[in-house]
């Protein structure tokens, strides 16, 4: 496991395992309490920024690739990742904005508008739908890389 | 981290920088009528802790992961079934003359 970090596969390969876990655990305010959702969000733009850093590549081509030669599967997963991207930040900003612990606790104050409640609490459902078609459509390096990550006596 | 730290201020800067450009576009929609229409209607989130649901405490803790899985798993099974299928479809499916 210590040569993951040589390997641009395997690091991406790590950080989307540390990305998803930490994702779900901050997606799950009533079983953490409502504190440890808040700040372990602001925590997790952290893991969201490697995972868009670690993809900068594709980010760079997919308006290009999008546009001259692909495939409706890449089209649709172009799609897909803008979207996810966007409904990311839709759900940053509005939980930002419905904070009841952690703008308060920085001395922040705002009146909380029942529209970022609605919208905080329904992307935040709507988005896990298009993180597993995401994952779906990502499933073949999903598997292949748990295999060589998890092989044994097999240099890393 | 040699990937990630390859070009990461430049890189973390633009993606900073979109990403506030988006959140300030996503902040401008309490300004849109349907913002206004929700405001006046009013929203509430799982009630207001009455009629608790009578179930173990374990389970209080549990579900919301079960939730997750399930909303992030069937979507992803059904995406893997419709394409397996499609494959299926396009192998079967003579190949066309250019």
């Amino acid at each position: 496991m210590s040569d993951w970090k040589q390997n641009l596969q395997k690091t991406r390969y790590v950080m989307d395992v540390l990305l998803i876990v930490s994702f779900m655990i901050i997606s799950a305010p009533q079983s953490t309490g409502i504190p440890l959702h808040e700040w372990g969000s602001l925590l997790f733009v952290v893991p969201f920024a490697i995972h868009l850093l670690l993809h900068w590549d594709w980010i760079k081509k997919s308006a290009r690739r999008f546009l001259l030669r692909s495939t409706f599967k890449e089209r649709f997963s172009t799609i897909l990742n803008y979207l996810l991207y966007i409904m990311m930040l839709l759900v940053f900003v509005s939980g930002f904005l419905v904070s009841v612990s952690l703008l308060p606790a920085l001395h922040i104050t705002i009146s909380i508008q029942d529209f970022w409640s609605k919208v905080h609490n329904e992307f935040a459902s709507l988005i896990m739908p298009v993180i597993g078609v995401h994952l779906a459509l990502h499933w073949r390096w999903i598997v292949n890389l748990t295999k060589k990550m998890s092989a044994k006596g097999v240099a890393l | 981290m040699k990937y990630l730290s390859y070009h990461w201020k430049s890189r973390f800067t633009i993606i900073l920088l979109v990403s506030l450009a988006v959140v300030g576009l996503l902040a401008m929609l309490d300004l849109t009528s349907w913002a206004e229409q929700i405001n006046q209607q009013g929203y509430t989130h799982g009630g207001d802790g009455e009629g608790k649901p009578n179930i173990p405490a374990v389970l209080m803790y549990v579900l919301p992961f079960v939730k997750e899985l399930v909303l992030i798993g069937v979507p992803m099974l059904l995406a893997l079934l419709v394409m397996t299928l499609s494959a299926a479809v396009k192998r079967k499916l003579p190949k066309r003359k250019n």
